[in-house]
């Protein structure tokens, strides 16, 4: 089947197409979408061009048996989680690091819950600001030159002299710890 | 300012570019959309592990080379799986039709070995009934 001919087609619409005549090429389409990315989670855990291509085709494998037994609501979501427990499960095998897959990696994320938690964050804005002099000052430098700058990762590296890694972090810890104050700011308003 | 804010807690939940994505490893997206993509890894746990394995592939070449083959093999799994499916439906069918015929020529055969039976039987009685008034 040619790739940009079902382009249009989105991926919940492909998958319904699979459940509806469980014709596998459909599936063909929608894994082929994330294939780049796969390799991608595959090479960051397994850190082997080799491994990490082996690695794509056992999650390919995978889903397409395991969408034969059941039906996914979330498919970018189970995918990740399909791939990121192959390499954990690889790397355990192999020894290399004792890894422990906790309920986090295994739940797959609740996706309406999420939306739902951040429209109401949406309309506490005004506490924004206040929240985000409570961060600590490497997440404030962070999240405020990315966000509100526009800053690109390798620019605040720059700015910062942090390295990439822990702007990446400071971003995230500080875009986490927002969330949290504004939680607490608005129990503290009700 | 407000908008700017917002974005921080926004989740967005965008379907993924590959040729974005490849044009941000090579360093070939301008500010604006680099900033975007970054700003989508925040977001996607998926996208910015995908970011942190694609960087670790020196070669972008062989990182499509890789793609490439990848999609190649998994296109023909599912298509061999369809072929597989199609050959076994036949196959089932063709079984059948087999049996069908199987016990249709068992039942003329059958047919024909009873009727056969049936009409030797008289000649039988009558052969014997002929040997013993000969005897008497």
């Amino acid at each position: 089947m040619n790739k940009e001919k079902y382009s249009h087609i989105d991926d919940n619409q492909l998958l319904q197409n699979f459940y509806a005549d469980k014709n596998n090429e459909w599936l063909g389409i929608l894994l082929q979408r994330y294939t780049l990315l796969l390799l991608g989670v595959c090479m960051k855990y397994l850190k082997n061009e080799e491994e990490a291509k082996d690695g794509v085709q056992q999650v390919f494998l995978k889903a397409i048996t395991e969408l034969h037994k059941y039906k996914v609501d979330y498919f970018k979501s189970w995918l990740y989680m399909v791939a990121k427990n192959h390499c954990l499960m690889k790397l355990r095998d192999k020894g290399k690091h004792a890894v422990e897959i906790n309920e986090q990696v295994l739940a797959a994320p609740d996706e309406t819950t999420d939306k739902k938690k951040h429209l109401e964050k949406d309309a506490a804005l005004s506490n924004m600001e206040t929240a985000l002099q409570q961060l600590n000052p490497e997440q404030l430098q962070c999240v405020t030159l990315f966000y509100l700058e526009k800053k690109s990762y390798q620019e605040i590296t720059q700015v910062s002299g942090y390295n990439l890694l822990q702007v990446k972090s400071h971003i995230q810890n500080g875009k986490r710890n927002l969330k949290i104050l504004l939680e607490r700011l608005q129990k503290n308003e009700r | 300012m407000n908008d700017d804010l917002k974005d921080i807690l926004a989740n967005s939940n965008k379907d993924i570019d590959n040729q974005q994505l490849m044009n941000y490893l090579t360093n070939e997206l301008s500010k604006a959309d680099t900033h975007d993509m970054e700003k989508e890894m925040v977001e996607d746990d998926f996208l910015n592990d995908a970011v942190e394995g694609l960087q670790k592939i020196e070669s972008k070449k062989n990182m499509e080379a890789y793609v490439e083959q990848l999609n190649t093999s998994l296109q023909k799994q599912t298509e061999k799986n369809k072929k597989r499916k199609e050959k076994r439906r036949l196959k089932d069918d063709t079984y059948t039709y087999l049996t069908i015929l199987i016990i249709l020529i068992l039942l003329v055969i059958g047919y024909v070995v009873i009727k056969k039976y049936i009409e030797a039987k008289p000649n039988t009685n009558s052969t014997t009934n002929r040997q013993l008034t000969k005897e008497m």
